[in-house]
């Protein structure tokens, strides 16, 4: 050896921002950039837990059980000897997830290793992807405020999870020790790393929401599983005068500009506060004249700040290496292959058109791909608006007072779609199927045919209408002689005392004009 | 080969990466250590060329489960365990 240097021969000397290949320019720019103006920059890296049964480099359950160190072996627990041997299906999802985003996969992608020494990684490295990952170069489209615009997908690359740790006794830094649990440890893990093309922790949020709906629309993820997202955020503040004059800034600016990494983000809403509050400490340090440090952060949930994280590792000082126990992989093929199924922009635009809905409808219609789906069949048996406020406004607006998803009432769709077949054949009414048995069904777990029965909604007959009318105006002579002295109002008096005395079962437009008939006789 | 390849700074950095304290004396003692074994790798650049198996791609395993270790196995080499944990120092 010849040189200081050479004893981190192993070491892959590549540059820690991927910057993507012929754009060194910001394509969005939420508005004009004013000078004096602070503008603030933010990129994202989201770490995603794929939906597969088995583990990404064992067969291993991913399922979460109660018990720790139960779905665990060799491979996961990293014991000497044991080789890794990738998960088909861990591929595919990374697959779907590139067809998605419009990314290329490129003809060869391999995988490294990442060295740390922490007792959530067994092997004390992590198997990722360093310089050839599965997905480059994609975009996804988001809309915000109204306008629609592209985010910039720098790469999205496969690797396993770590363990979970438990610090007992006290905070991280006070704990007594320290317990392991290996059930999380190999879970295929998606990381996608966005250009730095957020200008507002709102975008933020509404990207993560965008991504979230693509990736569940795929069947690839389950964002109610603990755990599941977890995202790191660089952001750093730049000067307005950085901007040229169409407010975008040239990645020179970026890389002068300090940037803090905020680390420890698990949901939209939490991304939005945390990067809300970065921005804010950030741009008041800068008024008062100080330098904000480059450093990572940790964002405390509970107490709503970031707070400063002692730097451990420098990018080198993972020394990443080619993992020689995985082959590579050349899959690019696939993505002719896979099949993904229409995501959610794409059928909010369909439905607008093929079903007449208004953007609020179409958007919340098009939420997961349980509703969408749910709702075609709706809309395809009976009529599209029926179906829009039955789905909605009426099943999705019970489910959510009763914090449930359409997910958790699964198996029970095709007693909903009974109870809008029971509407739209004008056999109950309209808000006794809403507010009674569309109730009930959700709190009792009854069919709608037996609530109908046993509550009597059955519309009534209309003799039986007929003689409540005939009734109600015998026994109130008071309101029939304001009715036509000219007090129009009177009528609704009768017409409050018919369907009492129908149990509510009477439509009261029909008693309406009925009453109108009788006293008009 | 110069004497001066490993310095102890590297020593204590590398330490700390792998979470290892080191006396002084052991930093003195790495230092040297360091350099026989980078050395030694050396070693490597004599081996001849092998041909790689080029025809080695995508080698993988439907996502279909298998029989997990039992916990106690899985614990079994642990010098410390704890309600099914591994249990281990506290770590910042
Ligand atoms: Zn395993």
């Amino acid at each position: 050896m010849c040189d200081g240097g050479d004893w981190q021969m192993a070491v892959v000397q590549i540059p820690l921002r991927f910057t993507p290949v012929g754009s060194n320019r910001h394509s969005m720019t939420a508005q004009t950039v004013q000078q004096g103006d602070l503008v603030t920059v933010i990129g994202l890296e989201v770490h995603v837990q794929l939906e597969t049964d088995t583990k990404i480099f064992c067969r291993c359950s991913t399922e979460q059980t109660d018990d720790p160190n139960e779905n665990v072996c060799p491979v996961c627990l990293g014991l000497p000897g044991a080789l890794p041997v990738l998960n088909e299906g861990a591929v595919e999802a990374a697959v779907k997830i590139g067809k998605a985003i419009d990314a290329e996969i490129p003809e060869e992608t391999r995988f490294h290793r990442k060295n740390y020494y922490y007792p959530d990684l067994p092997k004390n490295f992590q198997i990722t992807q360093y310089d050839e990952p599965i997905c480059q170069e994609g975009e996804l489209e988001i809309s915000v405020e109204g306008e629609r615009r592209d985010v910039r997908i720098e790469r999205a690359h496969l690797e396993e999870d770590p363990g979970s740790l438990q610090h007992v006794g006290g905070s991280i830094d006070t704990a007594d020790y320290t317990l392991v649990d290996y059930n999380r440890a190999g879970t295929p893990l998606m990381e996608i790393v966005t250009a730095p093309d957020f200008r507002s922790a709102s975008e933020v949020r509404a990207f993560l929401a965008e991504l979230e709906e693509v990736l569940e629309y795929l069947g690839v993820f389950d964002a109610g599983r603990d755990g599941s997202l977890r995202i790191d955020a660089n952001l750093s503040i730049i000067e307005g005068e950085e901007a040229d004059e169409n407010g975008e800034i040239g990645i020179d600016a970026l890389e002068a500009a300090n940037r803090t990494e905020v680390k420890n983000i698990s949901s939209h809403k939490g991304a939005e506060k945390a990067l809300a509050y970065e921005e804010t400490r950030q741009k008041n340090a800068i008024k008062r004249g100080r330098v904000v440090e480059q450093e990572t952060r940790h964002w405390d949930e509970s107490r709503g700040i970031t707070v400063s994280m002692r730097s451990k590792e420098e990018e080198k000082d993972y020394r990443y290496f080619e993992e020689a126990d995985l082959p590579p992989l050349r899959v690019s093929h696939w993505k002719d292959e896979i099949s993904i199924p229409e995501l959610p922009t794409a059928r909010r635009e369909r439905f607008r058109s093929e079903y007449d809905l208004n953007e609020e409808a179409a958007s919340k219609l098009t939420s997961t791909k349980q509703v969408a789906d749910f709702y075609e069949t709706i809309a395809d048996e009976f009529d599209p608006d029926l179906a829009a406020t039955w789905v909605a406004d009426n099943l999705l607006g019970e489910l959510n007072y009763r914090d449930m998803e359409i997910t958790d009432i699964e198996d029970r769709l095709e007693e909903v779609t009974r109870l809008v077949e029971l509407v739209a054949e004008d056999e109950i009414t309209a808000k006794n199927a809403r507010e009674t048995v569309l109730r009930d069904m959700l709190d009792d777990e009854q069919d709608p045919d037996s609530i109908v029965e046993e509550a009597g909604l059955g519309k009534t007959d209309d003799d039986e209408v007929q003689s409540a009318v005939v009734e109600a105006i015998e026994e109130n002579p008071d309101a029939v002689e304001d009715y036509e002295s000219g007090d129009d109002g009177a009528i609704n008096f009768l017409v409050g005392q018919v369907m009492q005395k129908t149990g509510g079962s009477a439509d009261p437009g029909d008693v309406n004009q009925l009453l109108r008939a009788e006293l008009e006789k | 080969m110069s004497d001066d390849a490993v310095t102890p700074e590297d020593v204590r950095h590398v330490a700390s990466l792998a979470r290892v304290d080191l006396e002084d004396d052991e930093i003195e003692q790495f230092t040297g250590q360091f350099a026989d074994i980078l050395e030694y790798f050396e070693t490597l650049d004599e081996v001849p060329a092998v041909d790689q198996d080029a025809e080695l791609t995508n080698v993988m395993e439907p996502d279909e489960v298998r029989d997990s270790l039992d916990s106690e196995s899985a614990l079994e080499n642990a010098p410390e365990t704890e309600d099914g944990y591994f249990k281990g120092p506290n770590v910042s």
